[in-house]
């Protein structure tokens, strides 16, 4: 019984999307997900950004202060666009946003290190921007720092150190960063891992609320779910569930083998929860046009749960450092789980032992799934 | 007088439209609403604090039991777990208990008392920027410290003390200053950025609803004065985007004055110059959005697109991966869309202060957008009604 329900609805479906036009959805949808894909890819190739934009306040004018702008514009992460006279003048450029940062030189620094009274260069960053704040006053203050090594050396060396015992005396201890998985800091596994999948997960929920929504509209709920309901929703959703898996495997496949980011644990576990987040998506999408009957309503509130995933999964504020009300609620998103446990097996190359939580929890929202397609039965057509 | 009548009738017919429409009140009124305050709520905290990590000592001595319990002291870190070995942290690591491990190398002392460099390694958790962020500063603070520390103790040795040392450990120190925002907090930073996002989107959707609907009943041009049917689109586009204007005056005032002020984000911008600029800023969105929701067939796919699109706005307006990083394919379509420039102006002048003259680029282009798609707007109203079809 339960099997022909399940392929009547499956073959109901595939004829309305090869016969009825309705694959313009499947396609505008699947056309966004891979827009996303590159215009992610291609926004953040950089990795982290690279030669931002910083000035130089020169109200020294000397040999020193010119090198130390030399010296800056060697480095990697920023670059020198301009050497203004006064503070004003950088603190508007900044407030324009043409530079991110700015090191102020005063008036006679070189003559005071030279007669070793100690100047005071004075570093000013842009805080309001959190990532190229952070990145262009890290690169400031290394030259800053190694600015005091270079006279610390020249002091040593005239005392007749040699240069082990003066490596020793200016740097005593040494910092041996390791930044598991991701060595070159790179923004885009931060983001992206968990962004893209979301949005993907984001497209099957709307799309799910937005087909039950047009049956419910088109009065065709009735014929749709019969008598037995269960089968006939799956026999509905799983055309979308195999493209959107397949998509989202696919995209994994991209960003772990193409974009090289890396992977510790096995792919077939993401793949697994891909597929999982999938059927989660689905599920809520079931369950909230169930609760709310009302499509437009349904919809409305789809979206607003589904841009909610991205903040509330945490790949971005630890969840775990919001207040104590939020963090349970943070458990209602799938998003949620699966980037808990893909970042556990990407970075940390964890196992099915150490992320069968998230897999159970993942699982749980089936239930939901369940319930929803209930309250379709019951409170069906409009 | 005819003119002002009839954008009169058009606004009384839209306004009555949007308070009809549940689906439409509620994005209006509540979800403007309702984001800030989750959002305030969510970055309440605004900076990872006390975040758990864990050492691994195999040093085992007094100069490495120093260093730990000014890790512990860090705003940023809390030392939860004393570990025997790498194996056992790195399994903490693996369950997510810690977001860091310290190890101290068994000759830590050794070498800090031969006078060579000592060396102290961090692992870090790169799940997510904050943690990365949190754990390498509070370790490099204390390193800091405690090589200061060292260096006075190794110059004393050295026969050099007392102010010449102090000289010698940093002989051009430097202040730093955070503008704008001094903890350099995660809320000050994102939040500004996703008021003004939150308004741009619900306008959208909201718009896209009403245009949605309308052709989705075929009632397109029944919801204009019958007079106008024919003729007279530029009324009809004007009349609506006064209508929307109105009923979102106080969503704008509570969103982008008032709640900066109740979740303390930085505020230090002249709320005259902050009106000045939102001014076109919302005259370009509405337009926007009515050419863009000309296209929207039903009321449905609107709010799809919208939400789709609402990630996608927050990277390309530049706040939080710099817009010079970007590949100028991206930044030239970045311009397209209001909220680009929308959100930096905000932020330049509500959370850094500038006034009018520093944000000149986004204000023209503002103005700019506000002309270019008043003028689509029309043109797709005229092309609605020479089919007879559709838009709204």
């Amino acid at each position: 019984m339960g099997k022909g329900v399940f392929v009547s609805a499956l073959r109901r479906e595939i004829k309305r999307l090869l016969w009825q036009g309705r694959a313009r959805y499947l396609l505008l949808t699947t056309l966004g997900i891979v827009f996303c894909y590159i215009f992610f890819l291609t926004l953040m190739a950089e990795g982290q950004p690279q030669r931002l934009p910083i000035a130089i306040v020169d109200r020294d004018g000397s040999y020193l202060s010119r090198r130390l702008c030399h010296e800056i514009n060697a480095m990697q992460g920023v670059r020198v666009v301009a050497v203004y006279n006064s503070h004003t003048a950088a603190r508007l450029a900044m407030q324009r946003q043409e530079i991110y940062a700015f090191l102020e030189i005063p008036k006679g620094t070189y003559n005071d290190v030279l007669s070793f009274t100690r100047p005071h260069l004075a570093l000013y960053s842009n805080n309001a921007y959190l990532l190229s704040g952070a990145l262009s006053y890290r690169s400031l203050a290394t030259i800053s720092k190694l600015a005091s090594g270079a006279v610390q050396r020249e002091v040593l060396r005239k005392k007749g150190y040699d240069e082990k015992q003066i490596m020793g005396l200016i740097q005593p201890i040494e910092l041996d960063s390791h930044l598991i998985s991701n060595p070159t800091a790179n923004y885009q596994p931060y983001v992206l891992t968990t962004m893209l999948p979301g949005m993907l997960g984001l497209s099957v929920l709307l799309l799910t609320v937005y087909m039950v929504g047009r049956e419910r509209k088109a009065g065709t709920l009735r014929e749709w779910l019969g008598e037995d309901a269960l089968p006939a929703l799956l026999g509905k959703l799983a055309p979308y569930t195999l493209w959107f898996t397949t998509m989202g495997i696919l995209g994994n496949v991209v960003l772990f083998g193409w974009c090289r980011f890396e992977l510790h644990g096995s792919f077939l576990l993401v793949a697994l929860l891909t597929l999982l987040l999938v059927t989660a998506m689905q599920a809520t999408g079931v369950f909230l046009s169930g609760i709310i009957p009302d499509a437009h309503l349904s919809t409305c509130f789809a979206a607003i749960y589904g841009t909610l995933a991205f903040t509330m999964s945490g790949f971005s504020y630890p969840v775990d450092n919001m207040p104590g009300a939020l963090q349970a609620l943070a458990q209602l998103f799938p998003l949620r789980h699966y980037y808990m446990a893909v970042s556990r097996i990407s970075l940390f190359g964890c196992g099915m032992g150490l992320c069968w939580v998230q897999v159970c929890a993942l699982l749980l929202f089936l239930i939901t799934g369940l319930v929803g397609c209930r309250l379709l039965c019951t409170y069906g057509e409009e | 007088m005819r003119l002002l009548k009839d954008i009169w009738d058009v606004f009384v017919i839209e306004v009555q439209r949007v308070l009809h429409d549940k689906g439409v009140i509620l994005i209006f009124f509540i979800a403007t609403l309702l984001y800030p305050l989750i959002f305030g709520a969510i970055y309440r905290n605004e900076l990872v604090r006390h975040l758990p990590v864990a050492v691994v000592d195999e040093s085992r001595s007094e100069a490495s039991h120093r260093f730990i319990h000014k890790l512990d002291a860090t705003p940023e870190m809390r030392v939860d777990y004393h570990c025997c070995n790498m194996a056992e942290a790195k399994h903490l690591m693996q369950q997510r208990r810690i977001h860091g491990i310290v190890l101290f190398p068994h000759d830590y002392d050794y070498r800090l008392a031969h006078g060579e460099t000592a060396r102290v390694c961090l692992f870090c958790d790169m799940s997510s920027f904050l943690y990365y962020r949190s754990v390498l500063s509070g370790t490099s603070a204390v390193l800091l410290d405690e090589m200061q520390q060292v260096e006075v103790e190794r110059y004393g040795l050295a026969g050099i003390t007392g102010e010449g040392a102090d000289e010698l450990v940093q002989p051009i120190p430097f202040d730093d200053v955070k503008l704008y925002s001094p903890a350099g907090g995660f809320t000050s930073f994102l939040v500004p950025a996703l008021l003004v996002l939150v308004v741009h989107q619900t306008l959208f959707l909201g718009i896209g609803i009403l245009f949605g609907t309308a052709r989705e009943d075929r009632r397109t041009l029944r919801v204009i004065p019958p007079h106008l049917r024919l003729e007279g689109r530029t009324r009809v586009v004007v009349g609506r985007a006064l209508a929307y204007l109105a009923l979102y005056l106080p969503v704008v005032a509570v969103d982008l004055v008032l709640m900066p002020r109740g979740f303390g984000l930085p505020h230090i911008g002249r709320i005259g110059d902050l009106c000045v600029f939102l001014l076109p800023f919302m005259l370009a969105t509405v337009f926007f959005c009515m050419t863009v929701c000309s296209f929207v067939r039903e009321r449905d796919t609107g709010i799809i697109t919208c939400i789709f699109f609402s990630v996608v706005l927050l990277f390309l307006s530049g706040a939080i991966w710099p817009s010079c990083n970007m590949p100028s394919f991206w930044r030239l379509f970045s311009y397209l869309f209001p909220s680009t420039h929308g959100i930096q102006g905000f932020i330049r002048i509500n959370t850094m202060g500038a006034t009018l003259a520093e944000v000149k680029f986004e204000y023209l282009m503002l103005w700019l957008q506000t002309a270019l798609y008043f003028a689509t707007s029309c043109l797709c109203l005229r092309a609605a009604k020479r089919f007879k079809i559709g838009v709204a």
